[in-house]
């Protein structure tokens, strides 16, 4: 093979929960500053492919490439290093530690950089809201400041490779937009972005390529503004399905 | 004057038990492991220490410079090689392998040191005292508690202005989002658990310096130590020493009502904790 432009690539990845297979050889490929979307319907598996990536599920080394490196299973901190972060589904802050706490964690152990992206500063200024709350205990947050505290949080390990689970989830319409803005902003410092999304509208228009997932097997891969809605209503809910 | 007594002779107890607290708010409070053998470290390290001074006649302070490294070793091992490996949502696992812990040391330390009790001689300190105003303050007790407040402040400051701090927390808060954080949490916990038994070393040596010491004595240091964190409430550095004085004083009052109420007064405030409020004193919640 030669060089590939890939800054993470899967081959044949396959994960199970106990005598459960979640995830079907998938193969997927993202390139350095691209937005990558990963659409599917409730269980298909879209989380546990990211929890795959971090490290957070046992997958054989082979299964997935960084930078053509084989780097399958390996710790979280490790994929932490390497460049990749997670904005996890249902957010997961360090419940009973402030705003700035929360973040500190992440800036305490970030990828080792010669040059910082992400600053404190910069997160403030991206969320103002932030740095008003930023002694308040995460926990009184609404959603939707969780949310944010949560990209923050992935953002200061200076990721290369930013995975997003499910950000819109449980926000009021306004509130997703705001979050939604400041992907391109992300994506200009060259990260690349996985998002995984139900919102199938929402995941096209902020990517570049979209992946859509059926029951742990990749079942559509085009470039988002390709795609039709019978493609991708066929590959979401499998074969045999009338669009009506 | 018998009550005021009575009020200072139970902080200068509560001294001693916030020593042993310490710990336990660590990992029970903050980690939310159970260390059963809590108590039977805290023992085997005192008979370490007495048998060491004994052999080779070293006094407290040098003593305290040997136990304190190697009860830390014996923490970072503790959570390396056991309780990392069942460490997960529950607290059931720690407690059934540090129960087994528990009476293996037991018996360990029955026959090596038999069941007689010992003292370590402290060269005239361990009888000092201060009289004031008709008052005798031991300054052996007075030293207790100055050392144990003197940690709680520091762990307290540990655990929220420094990085092992924050990953500490964060890692007990979440242990997955702390490791897609960039956090390794085994290895933060074996620092952790580093630290409670290693302050335990110093426990130790106070320990046998102000009480006489036998193998089966580490139950009793245990069930001190969980009422004095669960008094002050989870999660509360501060919480297991204002728990132990809690737990001093009302065992000193109790004890000059009657001398036989002393303990059980103990139990009753820490019973009469758990159904008033028992997310504890110091708990935000
Ligand atoms: N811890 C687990 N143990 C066993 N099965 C699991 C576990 N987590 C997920 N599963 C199963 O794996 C499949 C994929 O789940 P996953 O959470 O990856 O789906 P998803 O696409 O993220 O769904 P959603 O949109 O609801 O978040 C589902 O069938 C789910 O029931
Ligand atoms: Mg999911």
């Amino acid at each position: 093979m030669t060089s590939t432009p890939h800054l993470l690539a899967t081959r044949n990845l396959i994960a199970r929960y106990g005598d459960f297979q979640a995830l079907f050889s998938v193969d997927f490929r993202i390139g350095p500053g691209e937005v990558v979307a990963l659409i599917g319907a409730n269980g298909a598996g879209k989380s546990t492919f990211l929890r795959a990536l971090m490290g957070l599920l046992p997958v054989g080394r082979d299964m997935v490439f960084f930078e053509d490196q084989p780097v399958g299973g390996s710790q979280p901190h490790h994929m932490v290093q390497l460049g990749v972060a997670m904005v996890p589904e249902g957010r997961r802050l360090f419940a009973g530690m402030s705003v700035e706490d929360n973040l500190k964690v992440a800036i305490d152990h970030a990828r080792k950089t010669a040059e910082k992206t992400w600053t404190l500063e910069r997160i403030y200024k991206l969320f103002p809201i932030l740095q008003e709350k930023r002694a308040a205990q995460v926990e009184k947050l609404s959603g939707g400041q969780q949310q944010m505290v949560a990209i923050g949080r992935a953002l200061l390990a200076q990721p290369r490779l930013l995975l997003c689970d499910e950000i819109s989830l449980g926000l009021a319409p306004k509130v997703i937009r705001e979050i939604y803005e400041v992907l391109p902003e992300i994506a200009k410092t060259g990260t690349s972005i996985i998002i995984v999304e139900q919102d199938v509208m929402l995941a096209q228009r902020a990517s570049n390529r979209l992946y859509c997932m059926l029951e742990g097997h990749i079942t559509l891969e085009s470039l988002s503004s390709d795609v039709t809605r019978a493609d991708i209503a066929q590959a979401y809910f499998g074969a045999g399905h009338e669009v009506a | 004057m018998k009550w005021l007594d009575a009020l200072i002779q139970g902080v200068l107890l509560g001294g001693m038990y916030a020593q042993y607290a310490l710990g336990m708010a660590l990992m029970f409070g903050v980690m939310r492991l159970v260390n059963i053998a809590h108590g039977d470290l805290v023992v085997l390290l005192a008979l370490i220490g007495i048998s060491a001074s004994v052999a080779f006649g070293i006094g407290p302070l040098p003593l305290v410079l040997i136990l304190v490294p190697l009860a830390a070793l014996i923490g970072w091992s503790l959570q390396k090689f056991v309780l990392n490996k069942v460490v997960g949502a529950d607290s059931l696992p720690s407690l059934i392998a540090t129960f087994g812990l528990s009476i293996a040391l037991q018996n360990l330390m029955l026959e090596i040191w038999s069941a007689d009790t010992r003292s370590m001689r402290g060269g005239g300190i361990e009888s000092a005292s201060i009289d004031i105003g008709g008052i005798y303050i031991g300054l052996l007790p007075v030293l207790i508690l100055v050392a144990a407040t003197l940690l709680t402040g520091g762990l307290d400051l540990t655990m929220h202005r420094t990085r092992f701090g924050r990953a500490l927390r964060a890692a007990a808060a979440d242990t997955e989002a702390a490791a897609m954080t960039g956090v390794n949490p085994r290895v933060v916990y074996a620092y952790a658990t580093a630290i409670a038994v290693g302050i335990l070393g110093l426990s130790g040596v106070f320990f046998a310096l102000r009480a006489t010491v036998s193998p089966a004595d580490g139950p009793a240091q245990l069930i001190y130590a969980f009422e004095a964190v669960i008094i002050g409430g989870m999660g509360s550095i501060w919480g297991g020493f204002v728990g132990s004085m809690v737990l001093g004083i009302a065992q000193a009052i109790g004890f000059r009502i009657d001398p036989g109420f002393g303990t059980l007064a103990g139990h009753l405030v820490f019973l009469t904790v758990l159904a008033t409020r028992p997310q504890g004193l110091m708990s935000r919640g």
